[in-house]
């Protein structure tokens, strides 16, 4: 269970992140957040792994107290979680399974454990066969599965995905949301933070809309069509919203056409085959 | 134990990912400890010198040319006589005339013994036991007659001691600078090498590594770089030292005192303090630099 009481976070520089944040994300739950860029989602997202502290207020994960919580408990604190990234983080040097066996290996998991677990995260990211293949010969899609798998290697009880979706085509996003349901399905808390209002659409789940760092949605499949609303307000208001400056289209440079995508993604898994044998 | 290991590993790759920062900072720190080396061995040659003066802790005393073989003997007695002697030696010209005559080459050696005559003095060969009252057996010597001439070391050696004293602020604070110097070295290529990996660190970070397992392999690499720097500069010291000895013995022999102080007697010394040098710059340098970088807060590196 995750809990935030009155929670504020004012950065050093006078930014006023997150004002007055009240929720609670139950276990098991599935939950977006939605936002426009500046809206306090990534401070959100850094509270909750405690590479913030708030201003005021508490925050509860799962018993333990962010606020109170001992700086050497920290690195065990988020051994429970399971961070996804926009730009997958992957490792380009390291194959996929060395990738996925990293996360293990760097909080002193035995080699013999690793050798049992990291296929059997894979195949439920469905990459078996792509365990010996490097970052760069996959599509984007599967690098985010590639790092949707290594989140769940230390059987992490909460996944955190941050715009997992923005660097992959649609195809692959609406695949990527239905892995993160069938995890939640099988007891997993998951939260993903993304601006993507089509697919959260497509989903029947709760979804919290942040805005200028307060919460101004808050609910299940009943509000989904405010929230729509809402992200249509903002996308009309906001340029920088439509295009972050931030992010990374080139995922998009097939064309805006969606078949034309599909098509250059089997193009890419041929090519990763043939790569694979040689 | 496997952690160790695997930290260890990943340490070397540090290296190997990094060539040119590690061969860099290996040479400036191999340098560093070079210059260091050398100072040291100069530092332990002057030392070894000056109390191979300080032990011969002999007077001599020159006779008078006038004086009569009576009057030689006669001043014998009297300097055994003088408190704190340990012993009183005749050194009569005719043998030692001989003895420098045989060290000339033959036709100088022809030449001077046609003369047929001794231009050397008799003298005494007195040593002092307690070197502490030196000056007052010296001052004592000078109050008998018939002496031409008394010579001792022990201005020689003060001389030198002035020059050590200066040496040894000199290279400690030589020394001292090249320590900071190492040190920023080391931290600095740390500092490149965790720049190059900072998203392995990110990684590390986000699934909950502990601060020391992210640390060790930056550890190892600095660690390396100081023993392989120390193991190099020890050899690099060694070579330069047995060439310079080459040249340098004649000169120092000729001061007075055969003394050759051999590199392999303080080898053992120099590589533990140099390997200690690497191993304390390597855990420092890259302790501070990984400090900073770990207190960043900035894993998730998003705009908002």
């Amino acid at each position: 269970m995750i809990q935030f009481t009155n929670v504020s976070k004012k950065y050093d520089n006078g930014t006023h992140a997150l004002k007055d944040i009240n929720l609670t994300i139950d276990k098991g739950e599935f939950v977006f957040v939605v936002g426009s860029s500046g809206a306090g989602k990534s401070t959100f997202l850094k509270l909750m792994m405690r590479e913030e502290v708030p201003s005021s207020g508490t925050i509860v994960v799962d018993d333990v107290d962010l606020t109170k919580i001992k700086k050497r408990d920290i690195p065990k604190f988020r051994r429970r979680l399971g961070i996804v990234f926009q730009d997958f983080r992957l490792i380009p040097t390291m194959t996929v399974f060395d990738n996925v066996a990293f996360a293990m290996r760097v909080i002193g998991t035995k080699e013999k454990k690793i050798r049992r677990r990291v296929p059997y995260v894979l195949s439920l990211m469905g990459l078996n066969d792509k365990a010996r293949n490097y970052p760069k010969e996959l599509s984007g899609g599967e690098q985010q599965r590639v790092a949707l798998a290594r989140a769940l290697a230390n059987n992490a009880e909460i996944i955190i995905a941050d715009e997992p979706t923005g660097n992959v085509d649609p195809q692959m996003s609406y695949e990527i949301v239905d892995l993160l349901m069938r995890l939640n399905e099988a007891g997993t808390t998951v939260i993903m933070v993304t601006h993507e209002h089509s697919l959260v659409r497509c989903f029947d789940k709760r979804v919290i809309i942040l805005d200028k760092g307060s919460v101004v949605s808050d609910g299940g499949a009943l509000i989904r069509e405010a929230a729509t609303s809402h992200i249509n307000a903002v996308n009309e208001i906001s340029n920088e919203y439509v295009v972050p400056p931030e992010e990374d289209y080139s995922a998009y440079a097939g064309g805006s056409d969606s078949a034309e995508s599909f098509e250059t993604v089997e193009i890419t898994e041929e090519f990763t085959v043939t790569g694979g044998d040689d | 134990m496997g952690n160790l290991g695997y930290l260890t590993k990943e340490g070397f790759r540090n290296l190997k990912v990094n060539k040119l920062m590690s061969v860099a900072s290996v040479t400036v720190l191999f340098s560093c400890l070079m210059i260091i080396g050398i100072a040291f061995m100069i530092l332990v040659n002057i030392e070894a010198f000056i109390s191979g003066i300080e032990s011969e802790n002999v007077i001599m005393v020159y006779v008078d040319m006038d004086a009569s073989d009576y009057e030689y003997i006669k001043l014998g007695e009297k300097l055994r006589t003088i408190d704190n002697i340990a012993s009183v030696e005749n050194v009569d010209k005719g043998p030692a005339y001989e003895k420098i005559l045989s060290e000339l080459d033959d036709g100088l050696r022809q030449y001077l013994s046609d003369l047929d005559e001794n231009p050397l003095p008799n003298a005494y060969r007195v040593t002092v036991s307690d070197m502490a009252g030196f000056d007052n057996v010296v001052n004592e010597i000078k109050k008998l007659s018939n002496i031409q001439r008394v010579y001792e070391n022990s201005t020689l050696a003060r001389q030198l001691e002035s020059v050590r004293n200066s040496v040894t602020y000199i290279s400690a604070g030589m020394i001292g600078l090249l320590l900071i110097v190492s040190l920023f070295i080391i931290s600095n290529t740390i500092k490149v090498t965790m720049f190059s990996r900072r998203l392995e660190i990110s990684i590390m970070k986000s699934v909950g590594a502990t601060n020391s397992f992210i640390r060790w392999p930056f550890m190892v690499e600095g660690i390396i770089i100081g023993i392989i720097a120390g193991l190099l500069a020890t050899g690099a010291v060694w070579g330069i030292y047995e060439f310079a000895l080459g040249s340098f013995t004649t000169m120092l022999s000729g001061l007075g005192g055969d003394v050759r102080v051999s590199f392999l007697d303080y080898a053992p010394y120099l590589v533990a303090a140099f390997v200690g040098i690497g191993i304390f710059t390597g855990v420092f340098g890259s302790a501070t630099s990984i400090r900073k970088y770990l207190k960043e807060r900035k894993f998730v590196e998003l705009d908002d």
